[in-house]
């Protein structure tokens, strides 16, 4: 630790040995929860990214194989002359067959079951086209046809997202809170501890303020030696964590690779935690102070 | 309006204190102190010597009457202004109070330090002041590795080196042989020429009866003397140094900061600078 002048012995507190280890604990919860709201922001805008402008349009089958060809073509002609459509692609029935594997099983051939054919359609980005538009397009020339912009379920979907990032929002506030109670507490032990010293410090005039400073200058020494340890601790961590996801279907797993704006702020919170330690110690000895004589 | 070298140092009006729910251990005490006087405090033990004296150096508030220190009512002195009033109070506690994880360097230079003096001149005053009262070779020593006398002149040089204008003492000779008292009494004499108030509470009868000063008395709580005659005139005051020098005092016996040049009273006027934090 910074070694400063101090007319109070509190560098000789045990507390002193304590403290950084809980700021260190707690920058490190800090860190991590922050990460995972930064992780939650971006799956989220990752998700709504990839369907935002996506639409599915089904062809229900029928027994006729030529009137769904036909009818497929149609739908296709329609969608080549529309200007707000960017791109569309038919997909294949293997495609299809891989998708439903998980849910009917393997080796299920097209023959045995009546798929419908989906083409995927990406809209221009300025269009304000959407699916119910291009649904009433679509049905004046066939009725079987559905169009699905996964929106319900891309809502249910940031809806639930949006929920944990507030429920990880909480649980930063909290830790910040415990913190700051953390301090609190010790700082009022530490006035308890020293309270002939500073008695005599008042007597022979010292303001509350010069008092105040060494305290908070101690819980800066402190809260920066517990903010670097805690970092030093959270970046490794999150550093497997990212190596974990990379191993995994990046389907499944949401991308947790931050920008240089997401590391200078998880960089930067230690020190926000020493900055609100001082802060927190300088406030708790004025008040305490303002009792006395 | 009188002005503040005019007005009482210290003034108590009708003042009554008492701990808690207790009986009331100072009663109706009323006097003032003028500027330059020398008094003894004199009473038995739990007269209310202790309380009456901490009630000047505001460690307590009165429990009822008017309690004045060099011209401001304590009662109506916002909180952040009685710094100020403090640090031109010196106060040699009866248990010296010194900090002991400090150096007995350290320990003078805390009346400096928080009045926010330069730590140049600390380190030239304070030396001064070590050397004066014999203690320059302990000036690194932690308060507990010196012997009791050694730890009176610490807590004296504490309370005298920021010059102030009223200086207490509780028992200062308490734990000295004669010879030390005399040599201390002396050390606030040449104080009080230079124009500090002192007021010291002694059970030392002797020491009051040979050097004649003023005295107040206090017996269960009642002020029973006010003799506060030992005021200087402003002649006396003027020839400080002079004074000194007609004693035959030699060098070494005459305090260091009594021949500071260039050291302004408002220099270590309290609030002039901000603290130092080094």
């Amino acid at each position: 630790m910074i070694w400063l002048r101090s007319d109070l012995p509190l560098s000789k507190d045990r507390i002193n040995y304590f403290l950084p280890w809980l700021v260190a604990f707690m920058v490190f919860l800090l860190v991590m929860a922050l990460a995972f709201i930064f992780v939650l922001n971006a799956t989220a805008s990752k998700w709504d990214r990839g369907v935002r402008g996506s639409l599915t349009v089904q062809i229900i089958s029928t027994d006729d194989k030529v009137e769904d060809e036909k009818r497929l073509r149609n739908v296709l002609t329609l969608l080549a002359t529309s200007p707000e459509v960017k791109r569309y692609e038919v997909m294949e029935d293997g495609r299809l067959i891989r998708l439903l594997e998980p849910w009917i099983g393997e080796g299920i051939s097209n023959q045995e079951l009546p798929l419908p054919n989906l083409v995927d359609v990406e809209l221009k980005s300025s269009s304000d086209f959407n699916a119910q538009k291009l649904l009433k397009r679509l049905s004046l020339k066939d009725n079987g046809i559905a169009v699905d912009d996964h929106q319900v379920w891309l809502t249910h979907l940031v809806r639930l997202i949006e929920t944990i990032e507030v429920v990880a929002l909480l649980v930063l506030i909290l830790i910040l809170f415990a913190t700051i109670g953390t301090i609190v507490f010790t700082t009022r032990t530490a006035l308890a501890i020293h309270r002939d010293t500073i008695e005599v410090l008042h007597l022979i005039g010292a303001q509350d303020t010069y008092i105040a400073r060494q305290f908070a200058r101690r819980a800066l020494g402190l809260g920066l030696s517990g903010g670097i340890i805690g970092i030093s601790l959270a970046i490794p961590t999150l550093w497997m964590l990212w190596q974990l996801t990379h191993s995994l279907d990046e389907y499944l797993l949401p991308d947790i690779s931050f920008g240089l704006f997401h590391w200078l702020l998880l960089a930067i919170l230690p020190f926000g935690v020493s900055v609100i330690s001082m802060l927190t110690a300088k406030i708790t000895v004025m008040r305490a102070l303002e009792r006395t004589l | 309006m009188k002005s503040e070298q005019e007005s009482p140092i210290v003034e108590f009006k009708n003042v009554g204190l008492r701990y808690g729910l207790g009986p009331e251990v100072l009663q109706d005490v009323t006097f003032s102190l003028a500027p330059g006087s020398f008094h003894f405090l004199l009473g038995q033990s739990g007269a209310g010597k202790s309380s009456l004296l901490k009630l000047i150096y505001l460690a307590l508030r009165p429990s009822r009457g008017l309690i004045s220190l060099f011209g401001n009512d304590i009662a109506t002195t916002p909180r952040d202004k009685l710094p100020a009033v403090r640090r031109r109070v010196g106060v040699v506690f009866q248990e010296y109070r010194l900090l002991n994880h400090l150096s007995s360097f350290d320990n003078v230079a805390l009346p400096l330090r928080v009045a926010g003096v330069r730590k140049n001149e600390i380190e030239k005053y304070v030396t001064e002041l070590m050397s004066w009262v014999g203690l320059k070779d302990h000036m690194r020593a932690r308060p507990p590795t010196l012997s009791g006398g050694q730890q009176q002149r610490v807590a004296i040089a504490r309370a005298v080196i920021s010059r102030p204008r009223l200086l207490l003492a509780d028992e200062p000779t308490g734990n000295v042989d004669d010879a030390m008292a005399f040599r201390l009494v002396h050390l606030f004499e040449e104080l009080n020429k230079l124009g500090t108030t002192i007021v010291i509470a002694t059970h030392n009868k002797v020491l009051v009866d040979r050097l004649g000063h003023g005295s107040l008395s206090l017996a269960n709580g009642i002020l029973t003397t006010s003799a506060a005659k030992a005021v200087l005139t402003s002649k006396e005051k003027s020839e400080g140094n002079e004074g000194l020098k007609k004693d035959g005092l030699k060098k070494s016996e005459i305090p260091p900061f009594t021949t500071r040049k260039g050291d302004s009273d408002k220099k270590l006027e309290p609030d002039s600078g901000q603290p130092e934090n080094a």
